[in-house]
């Protein structure tokens, strides 16, 4: 019994000595999703030396405390309870869809504001009692989807084939890439799933290729994304391949070598950030941070996948100055992580890398189509930009 | 009542309130160890492994999301449809499943786990995909929603203590003996009346349940349901905390829960102090972890921790034994008779007609030279083999081909060559195994405690039958304290507690002293006189000789020679088969 | 679907099933000796080709210290000469490692010795112990269980490096033979068919014939009996687990160009593999690698016909195989 007084003794100090503001950050940083989280971790260190050199934020101390999710549902929320009740003024993450809808609750329940790095449309739409409070950076698969299918479109594409993760992943893609279609007059002609620990794919290559689809998009991340071009290559496909922009980090192109070369997918702005335009508004901020990334972990180490996190506190650190005018987090929390919360809705025109951001009551994501996806085409094993939608 | 201390579990909430985040981990403690008590009556009593429970979570968790988010009916109606789905679940599965042997258990159950998670991820229109069902209502008792960490643990907590009582009374009643018995040896068991493929289903049943209660205190935890809680690699996670503390004890799985479900979130704290940088070493450790407590703890955690004490009651019985069953009916009756019994492993005849009666009151004596077909014909006469010719008949009843399970509870009793005891249990408790088929309380009177009444005369009749034997002082030892020879009177003061009449010994003396032996004589010459009839098979001449009303000699799968143990002794063809062997 | 489709699906399936195929050998063979369900050689045949890939860009793989740190907890356990082999083999190994920095050739020879060093230590760290402490006879089935449980924590572990050794990405070293042979089937992908039958005949071969070999399996039966045949069951569990890790490691350097390796690929491989060891009731060779292809088999065509099911269709054909095989089973209850 002595030692828990001890220990209250320590947390009221620690409320005592306040000033600090803590986010709190929940990454995938093993298991399925470990090739989104690890980025995304990575960037947190880059984001503290900043702000650190800032010397913080409004004179305050930012402490991040980051928490592996594991790619796991039961643990995202765990770990959110968790950040909630140590007094996180906010969090951060995290990867996978199911994981921040599970997440949602929790933040809702306790009032805490939520920025998620997940892409999946479901988390923010519609914005009701309890997406009211959530945010996140990255692009739908709905706006992805859609920058595809304008691609497809403007080829001449008549009937589409479709591949992907049998997880959240690629049912996400295939729903909303769909509907898309459906929108746009393409036919599907084929939805073949996978798994990412498959060594082998030429059922579903052999069942797309008799189709005969013009062209056939790959849904799913990282490396296991070459696999299916690989075998729909060998197999003796020719017509166009997309992939997603989930495999837009420099292991994909090493993996997948020759056979990769010609696919085209859809990207936020920052993965050619020094081909963009210098009109495009993301560029600055993109080359910043890509710089920043590779000083730290070497050159061509960045994905855009670290860049949601940092986008996410690009949005986060304008809302806690002004925030920080309305309440005090030490003094009352709730108030001061509501206010944080309208700020944080009250988000006009910050340019990050992926896209500018403007959330309003009924548009949580904050994204404009045009400034958020380009595409691009692998071309001698680099990223090459092909299309802009400016 | 020590019993109900287990609702002290009801005061963690408050104790744990000034820590917000323990209240959470409470919740899920509550969670894992209910799936963790799945295991123990599954692993731990019943001796099946089961990769499949996080499914059985699963399909629950489920109906009430569906129920609740979709049709937006009652949580509780939630449970309703998640605890039936699951048993009816568990009910199909254990039907093709329980009857498998060795591996093939644990390997079909990572089968129907990988279809169901794959069939929750893919059946997008009725299950949300992968990607799940949102907005669960939060549960709410006698109006308060049970929307907080803190309310939410009494509920759980409190079905966690429900559980472990009802268990506790599962281990502590026929069933539980029998489930233990089954999982050291089937043969034993069903020798005693119990039928190891529907217990063994029942037991999936319960296991199956109580997981789906698990899964439902989940679904409305969480408010939300996506199929990675349900995977096989959440199974397995459940089975490595059950087996990590102690799978074969309830304080052992729920200890395994804590353990587990703390570590992962100590480890997140400890081990960037302790490597000096943030990185993925959680599951490097955790794994290491579990491999440390099994090198230094393969039963697990807590036997090391309270030693290696049987988890059966501490106390003597005081209640009143079973109605005697005194054997009645004419001396000198047949009782058990066999006709031209026939047996052939392969190629080789084991049995080969062997005829031989046994009557009420007489000790017969089967003896024979080593593999002339004794124990194939006494294992055709207890059931355990199927003859392939011939009939057997007992009271005059034909049991010709039926399951041991079937024949005991019409009044025959057997023992072992190497004595059968069980070292999970106590002595009383083994002994008391034997009045399986004389009792009656079935799985739903033993879980809700009802049984006790029931229980304590069970008890006192095996203690009777203990004190019979001689053994009452080491009523409540570990049975594998007993020295061989205490062995064997357990077994007989087994027969004694199953108010069998007709008792089948298979070598009573192998491995007695000779004063033990003598005690055994004078025993079996008491019980005989009492109107037991005996069977005894075995080579030992001067025990059987000394002992015997009648011999019936074997050599070569057939019966030689019968009659009184000075006739058997004068036949030339008994003489040249013993001197044969002994010239061999 | 016509002649071309059946005909290209046949040999994806046999060219799958012959990997489980492989891995199910092991798995059999580790069984048989050791009774230990080896779950982590998916690990051990992923860590083969991660560290050849690695070597090759002049990098000491993390593996190497892994393998050097259990050679280390091995030579504290072991008394007097038994000392030698773990010491001589990790200063060997360390040796090795340095000079295939570069060396396509040595890289290979390495990556494959680290890993039956690795196979080895890891049977005389983690599960001799345990088999040790576990008296005669009392308990089988527990003790069964309990050594699943220690390989599915090893699993755990081994994964859990895997990712911090190789990253989260997938590598594909070169080939070592380029091109196809036929449509459907690569010259890489012959080497790994050939690779296969002549480890299921030499196993076969091995159990069979040799003196060696019978004992082995003796070990696993009666502990007196192989200690009378001359044959300490440590060195027979020894034995078996390097004859697993030399498989494992070969089957997939061979195979990682096909499939790229990558830390997480391994459970999968080595679940199904598991599968097809049961469908060969965990004792026969040559029914647990015809099981192994017909699980590839099923696979290839129900990812054809139904991709998004595959993997329920696969696990859920096991139940009548595996109900054909309990009712083969021998005993009435055990």
């Amino acid at each position: 019994m002595k030692r828990w007084w001890a220990v209250l003794l320590v947390l009221a100090l620690s409320a005592w000595a306040q000033g600090t503001l803590k986010v709190g950050v929940v990454v995938s940083a093993t298991g399925p999703a470990a090739s989104l989280g690890i980025p995304e971790r990575n960037t947190f260190p880059l984001i503290q030396e900043m702000v650190d050199r800032q010397g913080g934020v409004a004179g305050r101390k930012v402490e991040f405390v980051i928490l592996d999710d594991a790619s796991d549902t039961t643990q995202a929320v765990r770990n959110t309870r968790r950040l909630v009740e140590e007094g996180a003024v906010a969090i951060v993450g995290t990867a996978t869809t199911p994981a921040s809808l599970g997440m949602i609750p929790v933040v809702a329940e306790a009032k805490v504001p939520m920025i998620s790095l997940a892409a999946g449309k479901e988390i923010i739409h519609p914005v009701d009692a309890q997406r009211f409070w959530v945010f996140k950076t990255p692009q739908t698969e709905e706006l992805m989807a859609r920058a595809i299918v304008a691609d497809m479109a403007a080829r001449g594409v008549k009937t589409v084939g479709y591949i992907g993760f049998n997880d959240a992943y690629g049912e996400g893609w295939a729903r909303f890439f769909e509907a898309e279609l459906k929108a746009k007059g393409l036919q599907l002609v084929a939805s073949e799933r996978y798994n990412r620990t498959d060594t082998s794919v030429t059922g579903q290559a052999l069942r797309i290729i008799t189709r005969r689809p013009d062209a056939v998009l790959i849904g799913a991340s990282g490396t296991p994304a070459v696999l299916p071009q690989r075998t729909l290559k060998e197999r003796g496909y020719r017509g166009l391949i997309y992939q997603t922009h989930g495999v837009a980090n420099p292991d994909f192109l090493r993996v997948g070598g020759r056979d990769v070369e010609g696919t085209l997918l859809p990207a936020g702005p920052i993965l050619v950030a020094e081909q963009l335009p210098s009109t495009f508004p993301s560029k600055r901020v993109a080359l910043d941070y890509i710089q920043r990334y590779e000083a730290k972990y070497g050159i061509g180490s960045y994905s855009t996948f670290g860049a949601h996190a940092w986008d996410a506190w690009l949005i986060l650190k304008p809302a806690l100055e002004r925030a920080l005018k309305r309440a005090d987090p030490a003094r009352d929390l709730a108030a001061f992580r509501a206010a944080l919360r309208d700020e944080l809705e009250a988000t006009r025109g910050v340019v990050a890398t992926q896209g500018v951001f403007t959330f309003t009551k009924e548009d949580h994501l904050g994204l404009r189509f045009e400034d958020a996806a380009v595409m691009v085409r692998v071309e001698n094993g680099r990223w090459k930009l092909e299309r802009v939608f400016r | 009542m020590r019993r109900y201390l287990w609702f002290s579990l009801l005061l963690l909430p408050f104790l744990l309130s000034p820590f917000p985040f323990y209240l959470t981990l409470l919740n899920f403690f509550a969670i894992a160890a209910l799936v963790a008590l799945s295991l123990y009556v599954l692993t731990g009593l019943g001796g099946m492994t089961s990769f499949a429970q996080a499914a059985f979570m699963g399909v629950s968790a489920y109906a009430t999301a569906l129920l609740t988010a979709r049709a937006s009916l009652s949580p509780w109606a939630g449970l309703a449809l998640g605890l039936g789905l699951t048993v009816a679940f568990a009910l199909v599965l254990g039907l093709l499943t329980v009857r498998l042997k060795g591996h093939f258990l644990p390997l079909s159950t990572i089968a129907w786990q990988v279809a169901l998670y794959i069939l929750a991820g893919n059946l997008v229109g009725l299950t949300g995909g992968h990607t799940g069902l949102t907005d669960l209502p939060p549960l709410s008792l006698f109006g308060l929603p049970l929307d907080t960490p803190f309310r939410y643990a009494f509920l759980g907590l409190f079905l966690l203590a429900l559980g472990v009582l009802a268990l506790k009374n599962l281990r502590e009643s026929r069933l539980g003996r029998a489930l233990l018995a089954l999982r050291g040896d089937a043969l034993t068991a069903a020798s005693f009346g119990v039928d190891p493929a529907a217990l063994r289903l029942k037991a999936f049943l319960l296991a199956g349940g109580i997981a789906g209660l698990a899964g439902f205190l989940y679904a409305h935890f969480l408010r939300f349901v996506n199929p990675t809680p349900f995977s096989l690699e959440a199974s397995i996670k459940y089975l490595v905390m059950a087996v990590a503390g102690g799978v074969g004890t309830i304080p052992g799985v729920l200890l395994g829960a804590a353990l587990f479900t703390g570590l992962e979130d100590w480890l997140k704290d400890l081990l960037p102090l302790l490597l000096g940088r943030q990185g993925n070493y959680e599951t490097i450790a955790y794994g290491l972890v579990l491999a440390g407590i099994l090198l230094f703890a393969p039963q697990g955690l807590w036997p090391l921790l309270a030693g290696r004490r049987p988890s059966g009651r501490k106390a003597l019985p005081q209640g009143e034994p079973l109605p005697p069953r005194p054997p009645s009916g004419r001396r000198g009756e047949v009782v058990l008779e066999a006709r031209g019994l026939r047996k052939a492993f392969g190629g080789l005849i084991a049995v080969n007609g062997v005829s031989l009666a046994l009557r009420r009151g007489e000790i017969l004596a089967l003896i024979g030279p080593n593999g002339a077909g004794k124990s194939t014909t006494f294992n055709l006469l207890t059931g355990a083999l199927p003859p392939d010719g011939g009939e057997v008949f007992l009271f005059g009843k034909e049991i010709t081909g039926l399951p041991p399970h079937r024949i005991h509870p019409l009044g025959l009793g057997r023992t072992f060559q190497h004595p059968h005891v069980f070292p999970e249990m106590t002595v009383l408790e083994n002994a008391a195994l034997a009045t399986y088929a004389r009792t009656r309380a079935g799985f739903v009177r033993v879980l809700l405690g009802l049984h006790r009444k029931e229980e304590e005369r069970a008890l006192a009749t095996a203690y009777e039958a203990l004190r019979r034997v001689g053994l009452e002082g080491l009523a409540l030892e570990r049975a594998d304290r007993l020295t061989a020879g205490q062995q064997r009177l357990l077994e007989l003061a087994r027969l004694l507690a199953s108010g069998a009449e007709v008792l089948l010994l298979d070598e009573p003396g192998a491995g007695l002293r000779a004063g033990e032996k003598r005690e055994l004589a004078k025993l079996l010459l008491a019980l005989a006189r009492e109107g037991y009839s005996v069977l005894i098979v075995d080579h030992d001449m001067d025990l059987v000789m000394g002992l015997a009303d009648r011999v019936v000699v074997m050599n070569y799968g057939e019966k030689i020679a019968e009659g009184t143990p000075e006739e058997v002794q004068k036949n030339p063809l008994v003489r040249a088969a013993y001197l044969g062997e002994e010239a061999a | 679907m016509d002649a071309t489709i059946l005909g290209l699906l046949l040999l994806d399936g046999v060219q799958n099933g012959v990997v489980y195929g492989l891995l199910a050998l092991a798995m059999v063979l580790v069984f048989a000796v050791t009774r230990v369900i080896l779950v982590p050689i998916g690990e051990l045949m992923m860590f083969a080709p991660l560290s050849f890939v690695w070597l090759q860009g002049g990098k000491l793989p993390g593996t190497l210290w892994l393998a050097l740190a259990l050679g280390a907890l091995w030579a504290l356990l072991e008394r007097g000469r038994g000392r030698g082999l773990p010491l001589v083999g990790g200063a060997g190994l360390l040796l090795l490692f340095l000079l295939a920095r570069g060396s396509p050739a040595l890289a290979y020879l390495a990556a494959l010795l680290l890993v039956v060093y690795l196979g080895v230590a890891t049977y005389r760290v983690f599960f001799q112990p345990m088999r040790a402490a576990s008296p005669e006879g009392e308990h089988r089935g527990a003790t069964v269980l309990a050594l699943l449980i220690m390989a599915v924590g090893l699993h755990v572990a081994y994964q859990g490096l895997g990712l911090v050794f190789f990253g989260p990405e997938q590598y594909r070293p070169d080939p070592l033979l380029q091109g196809e042979a036929t449509v459907g089937l690569t010259w890489q992908g012959v080497l790994v068919l050939a690779f296969a039958l002549l480890s299921a005949a030499a196993l076969y071969l091995f159990f069979r014939r040799s003196l060696f070999g019978k004992a082995l399996l003796a070990a696993a039966e009666n502990r007196l009996g192989a200690r009378l045949c001359g044959i300490r069951p440590e060195e027979a569990g020894m034995v078996a687990f390097a004859i697993a890790g030399l498989m494992a490691a070969l089957s997939g350097l061979l195979l990682a160009p096909l499939i790229n390796a990558a830390y997480f690929m391994g459970f999968m491989l080595g679940l199904k593999a598991f599968v097809a060891a049961i469908l060969g009731g965990l004792v026969s060779y040559p029914v647990a690698f015809l099981g192994a292809v017909l699980v590839g088999l099923f696979e290839s065509f129900t990812s054809f016909y139904a991709s998004a099911y595959k993997e329920a269709l696969v696990f859920l054909l096991l139940v009548p195989a595996l109900f054909y095989q309990s009712l083969r089973a021998k005993g009435v209850e055990e």
